[in-house]
C-alpha cells in the first residue's frame, strides 16, 4: 500500500545509563500506512516513539537513525525538532485525562498549537479549532470549543487530543496506546475515528499498543518488539495467521478470546455471597441502583461493566468495606463486616496495594498476624506454603515489593488474599495492570487455586474475554443496574440485553480477518 | 463568585471575633500596669487609682471588652493614653504610610518572582541555577535588620544615591519621583524575604507543572519551550503562588514593623513599637486588630482569586 516511506528507522539504539532499552531496530512507515508496534511493557515501544520526536529525558542516549523523508531526527537540534513536532509528526497519548491542560479551554489549547506553526490570529485559530473539533466528531463544536477538559467525557477528551495532533496536518501520527485508558465502546469509536482519518486525510499512523484486538482492528502491518529488539514484522493477516517466531506465537496464544472456553457447569451449592436490592448513594449520585447478586460456594461469578458502572462499589459492599444505603449484603449468612476473616480481596494495582517497606513475607503473612492465627516457625511455614501455592520461590520471602515484577507482585497479592483460607475471594480487576502473557499465567494460577481450594469468587473486570475464561456465571452492570445475568457462555455469546450486545460487539477480536468481517457487517455474535 | 464570598464570609467573621477576644486578653495578661506606667515612678497610689478610673481600667473585664468592641463598630477607637489624641486619627496617618510601603514591597516581590521563578524552573544552565539558588537562600535567610543596614550603607552612605530614611518632606503625592527615591530602599528591604519565598514556590510549582503529561502533549505539538513555561504551565502554577502570596502578607505586616523603624518610616509599625514599649494598650489593641483584619481580608481575596483561576473550582466538576 505504501509508495514512499514517511518514517525510516535504522539501527535505532536507546539506552538509559547502562540499561539498553532499544538494541538496534529497523522499520519504516509508508504514506497512509498504519504500522502497529506491539510488545509488552518494557519492550521499548514507547521509548522508540518518543525518541523519534526527541522527547526523551536528557539522560537517555540515542544513536542510529530515524529519518523523516530526508531529514535526520536523531541528534537534531531543539529548534529543528520543534519544527518537526506537530507539523510533520504529531503524537496522541494514552491518558486523555492528563494529556490536556486542566486550566485552559480546549479551544485555547488547540489554538496555541496551531499558532506554534502557522501565522494565524487568535480569532482565526479559534475558528480553525472549531473545524478540527468537528473533524474529530465532537458534537456542537462551536460551544465545546469553550469547554474545559473536565467538562468533557473521556472519549471526547481523547478526540480533542487527536484534534491537537491533527492541527498542523502532520504526515505521521504516533499514537501511543491511544485507547488503553478507555472503555471498550469508546475504544471502538476512537479506532473508527483513527481509521477514518487515515482514509480521508491519508495520514500515516504509527500505532503503539499491547492490545492484539486493537492491532487486528486497525493495523496494516505489525512489528513485534521484545526486550528492545524487533522479533518479527509482517502484514497484519500474515502475522496473525502464520506467526513465524516463537515469541509472537506465545504472545498471540496468551490473548484471551471470547467464546473459546467450553460452557462450565454451575456448581449448585449454598450461597457464599448474597446481595439483595443493594443501593449505594454518594450525596445525589446513585452509584449502585438496586442490585441483586448471588455467588454460590465454589462458584466464580464475573461482574463486568464499563468505568462508572458501579462494579468496584459493589466489590466494596461485598467485602464489608462499604455499607449500602439500602438493601442487604450477606456473606456466609452473616454481615460482611463480621465475616471479614473469611473474605479475601485482590486489588487491581499490585504495586500500590503492597506496603513498600514490608518484606514479601510480612506482606503475605499480615492477615495471619492481624488475626493472631500463627506465630514463629508456624507463621514462617505457612507463609512459605502460601508463596509456593502461587508459585513464587521461597527465597522471595525476604525481598521487598519493588524487587518483584508486576506479575510476581500480583501473585503476592493473591497469596495474601488466600492467607486465611477465605470462603469468598473478591478480585477487583486483578489482571488489568498486567501484560497479556503475565495476565494469562495469573489467570491460570487463579483458576487452578479456585478449583483446588474451592472458594467462591466475585471476579470484577471490564475485560469480557478475561471474565469468559474463568467465570461460571456473569452479571453485566450498566449505570448501577444489572442489565443481564446468566451462565458465561450465554451472556457473552448470545447476549439478550441490548447493552450487552453493544459491549460484546465493541470488543475487537484478535483476528484481523474476522474483525474486518464484523466491522463491515457490524455482526455482533461471536463463536 | 458572590455566592462563593457569602459562603466564606461567616468563617471570616468568626475568626475576627476570636481574634478580638484573644488580643484583648493577651494585652491584659502582659505584666505591668498601664496606669502605673502612665503616672510615673513617684506617683501616689491615689493618683494611680484616679488614672485607672479615668481610663476605665477599674471596670469589670467583660464591660471593658464590650465597650471596646462597641467602639470598634461605631468607629470610636478610643484615645491614646500617651499622646492623648484620637486613635482613629493616629492610625489613619500611619496606615496610609504603611499601605504605601507594603504595596510597593508587594509589587517588587511579585515582579521579582514573576521574572526569576520561570527562569529558575526552566533553566538547564548550571550557573544560572546556582545563582538563583544563592539568591533564594540569601533572600529568605537574611533578616530585614541586616539587609536594611547593608542597603543604607551601600546606597545611602557609600554611593550617596538615595535617602536613608524618613518620608518625602512635602507628602507622598507631591512629587512622585521624590517619593520613589524615599520608597525604594525600605520597599526592597521589606520585599526581599517575600520575593525569595515567592520565587521559590513559583519555581517549584512550575517544575511540577512541567512534569505533567499535558506539557509533553504541547511539546510534541511543537509549541516553543518558552511558550510552554510562560503560557501553558504558568496558569496552573499561579493558584499556588497566589495562596503563598496571601500567606506572605503576614510576613509583610510583621516585616513592616522592623523596616519602618530601620528607615524611620512613620507608619503603623513605628506606632505599634512605641505603643508596646510605652504600654499604650488602646493603641496596640487597635493596631493588632487592624493587622488581623487586613490578613483575614487578604486570605478571603486569595481564596476568591484561587477559585476564579481554577475552572474546576469555578465551574464545578461535571463529566
Amino acid at each position: 500500500m505504501s509508495t514512499t516511506d514517511v518514517l525510516t528507522v535504522e539501527g535505532l539504539r536507546i539506552s538509559f545509563g547502562a540499561v539498553q532499552a532499544v538494541r538496534g531496530i529497523d522499520f519504516t512507515v509508508g504514506e497512509g500506512e498504519i504500522l502497529a508496534l506491539v510488545g509488552e511493557s518494557g519492550s521499548g515501544k514507547s521509548v522508540t516513539a518518543r525518541a523519534v520526536l526527541g522527547l526523551l529525558p536528557g539522560k537517555a542516549s540515542v544513536s542510529g537513525s530515524a529519518r523523516l523523508g530526508d531529514q535526520e531526527l536523531v541528534g537534531a537540534d531543539e529548534e529543528g525538532l520543534r519544527q518537526v513536532r506537530g507539523r510533520q509528526v504529531a503524537m496522541v497519548f494514552q491518558e486523555p485525562a492528563t494529556a490536556l491542560n486542566p486550566v485552559h479551554t480546549v479551544g485555547w489549547q488547540i489554538a496555541a498549537v496551531l499558532r506554534a506553526h502557522q501565522p494565524l490570529s487568535k480569532a482565526q485559530a479559534l475558528k480553525e479549532a472549531v473545524r478540527l473539533l468537528d473533524l474529530v466528531g465532537i458534537p456542537d463544536p462551536g460551544t465545546r470549543v469553550g469547554y474545559y477538559p473536565h467538562q468533557l467525557s473521556g472519549g471526547q477528551k481523547q478526540r480533542v487530543v487527536i484534534a491537537l495532533a491533527l492541527a498542523n496536518s502532520p504526515r505521521l501520527i504516533i499514537a501511543d496506546e491511544p485507547t488503553t485508558a478507555l472503555d471498550v465502546t469508546v475504544q471502538a469509536e476512537i479506532l473508527d475515528l483513527l481509521r477514518d482519518l487515515r482514509d480521508r486525510l491519508g495520514t500515516a499512523i504509527l500505532l503503539i499498543t499491547h492490545n492484539m484486538g486493537v492491532v487486528a482492528d486497525l493495523a496494516d502491518r505489525v512489528a513485534v518488539m521484545h526486550q528492545g529488539t524487533l522479533v518479527e514484522q509482517a502484514p497484519v493477516e500474515d502475522l496473525f495467521a502464520r506467526p513465524t517466531r516463537a515469541y509472537t506465537r506465545e504472545l498471540l496464544a496468551a490473548v484471551p478470546r471470547l467464546g473459546h472456553r467450553a460452557p462450565a457447569a454451575v456448581p449448585a451449592a449454598e450461597l457464599a455471597l448474597e446481595l439483595n436490592q443493594v443501593v449505594v448513594r454518594y450525596k445525589d449520585f446513585v452509584a449502585v441502583d438496586g442490585v441483586d447478586l448471588r455467588v454460590g460456594q465454589g462458584e466464580v461469578v464475573g461482574l463486568v461493566g464499563e468505568s462508572g458502572s458501579g462494579k468496584s462499589t459493589l466489590g466494596k459492599v461485598a467485602a464489608g468495606l462499604l455499607r449500602p444505603s439500602s438493601g442487604t449484603a450477606t456473606v456466609l449468612g452473616g454481615d460482611p463486616a463480621t465475616a471479614r476473616r473469611h473474605i479475601g480481596f485482590v486489588f487491581q494495582d499490585p504495586g500500590g496495594s503492597l506496603n513498600p517497606r514490608m518484606s514479601i513475607e510480612d506482606c503475605v503473612g499480615e492477615p495471619l498476624r492481624v488475626h493472631k492465627v500463627a506465630r514463629g516457625a508456624d507463621y514462617r511455614a505457612r507463609v512459605a506454603a502460601l508463596l509456593e501455592s502461587v508459585r513464587l520461590p521461597a527465597a522471595y520471602a525476604g525481598r521487598r515489593p519493588r524487587e518483584l515484577s508486576g506479575g510476581q507482585r500480583q501473585r503476592v497479592g493473591i497469596a495474601r488474599a488466600l492467607a486465611l483460607g477465605p470462603s469468598l475471594l473478591i478480585a477487583d480487576e486483578p489482571t488489568s495492570a498486567l501484560d497479556v502473557s503475565v495476565q494469562a499465567t495469573v489467570l491460570e494460577l487463579l483458576t487452578g487455586l479456585q478449583r483446588e481450594l474451592g472458594f467462591a469468587c466475585l471476579f470484577i473486570s471490564h475485560d469480557l474475554a478475561v471474565v469468559d475464561s474463568l467465570a461460571h456465571r456473569v452479571s453485566v452492570l450498566h449505570r448501577g443496574r444489572v442489565v443481564e445475568e446468566g451462565p458465561h457462555h450465554e451472556v457473552l455469546r448470545t447476549p439478550a440485553a441490548d447493552y450487552t450486545r453493544r459491549l460484546v460487539a465493541a470488543v475487537p477480536v484478535p483476528d484481523p480477518v474476522e474483525q474486518r468481517v464484523r466491522r463491515e457487517g457490524q455482526v455482533a455474535p461471536v463463536g | 463568585m458572590t455566592r462563593y464570598l457569602l459562603r466564606r464570609a461567616p468563617s471570616a467573621l468568626v475568626v475576627l471575633w476570636l481574634a478580638s477576644v484573644l488580643i484583648f486578653l493577651v494585652i491584659r495578661a502582659i505584666p505591668g500596669d498601664a496606669a502605673a506606667a502612665l503616672a510615673g515612678p513617684d506617683a501616689s497610689p491615689e493618683a494611680i487609682a484616679a488614672i485607672r478610673h479615668d481610663l476605665g481600667l477599674d471596670l469589670p473585664v467583660l464591660t471593658q471588652y464590650l465597650r471596646w468592641l462597641g467602639g470598634l463598630f461605631s468607629g470610636d477607637l478610643g484615645r491614646s493614653y500617651l499622646v492623648g489624641g484620637d486613635i482613629a486619627d493616629l492610625v489613619a496617618e500611619g496606615f496610609s504610610n504603611t499601605l504605601t510601603l507594603t504595596l510597593a514591597a508587594l509589587v517588587v516581590a511579585v515582579l521579582v518572582a514573576l521574572l526569576l521563578g520561570p527562569i529558575w524552573a526552566a533553566t538547564t544552565n548550571r550557573w544560572v541555577d546556582r545563582a538563583l539558588t544563592g539568591f533564594h537562600t540569601a533572600a529568605v535567610a537574611l533578616p530585614p535588620f541586616v539587609t536594611g543596614v547593608v542597603l543604607i550603607i551601600v546606597f545611602g552612605v557609600f554611593f550617596r544615591l538615595l535617602p536613608t530614611g524618613g518620608v518625602p518632606p512635602k507628602g507622598m503625592f507631591d512629587r512622585l519621583d521624590i517619593t520613589a527615591q524615599y520608597l525604594v530602599l525600605p520597599a526592597v528591604c521589606l520585599a526581599l524575604p517575600v520575593a525569595g519565598v515567592l520565587t521559590g514556590f513559583l519555581a517549584e510549582t512550575l517544575r511540577s507543572e512541567l512534569r505533567q503529561d499535558y506539557v509533553t502533549t504541547v511539546r510534541a505539538a511543537g509549541v516553543k519551550r518558552r511558550e510552554v513555561v510562560v503560557r501553558h504551565a504558568m496558569r496552573g502554577a499561579l493558584p499556588v503562588a497566589i495562596t503563598t502570596l496571601g500567606l506572605q502578607t503576614g510576613a509583610l505586616l510583621g516585616g513592616a514593623v522592623l523596616v519602618e523603624s530601620i528607615f524611620s518610616w512613620p507608619g503603623l509599625g513605628l506606632l505599634i513599637e512605641q505603643g508596646i514599649t510605652r504600654r499604650d494598650y488602646p493603641v496596640v489593641q487597635v493596631l493588632l486588630m487592624l493587622s488581623v483584619t487586613v490578613f483575614v481580608l487578604v486570605q478571603l481575596l486569595t481564596d476568591v482569586v484561587h477559585a476564579y483561576l481554577d475552572p474546576r473550582v469555578r465551574l464545578g466538576a461535571q463529566a
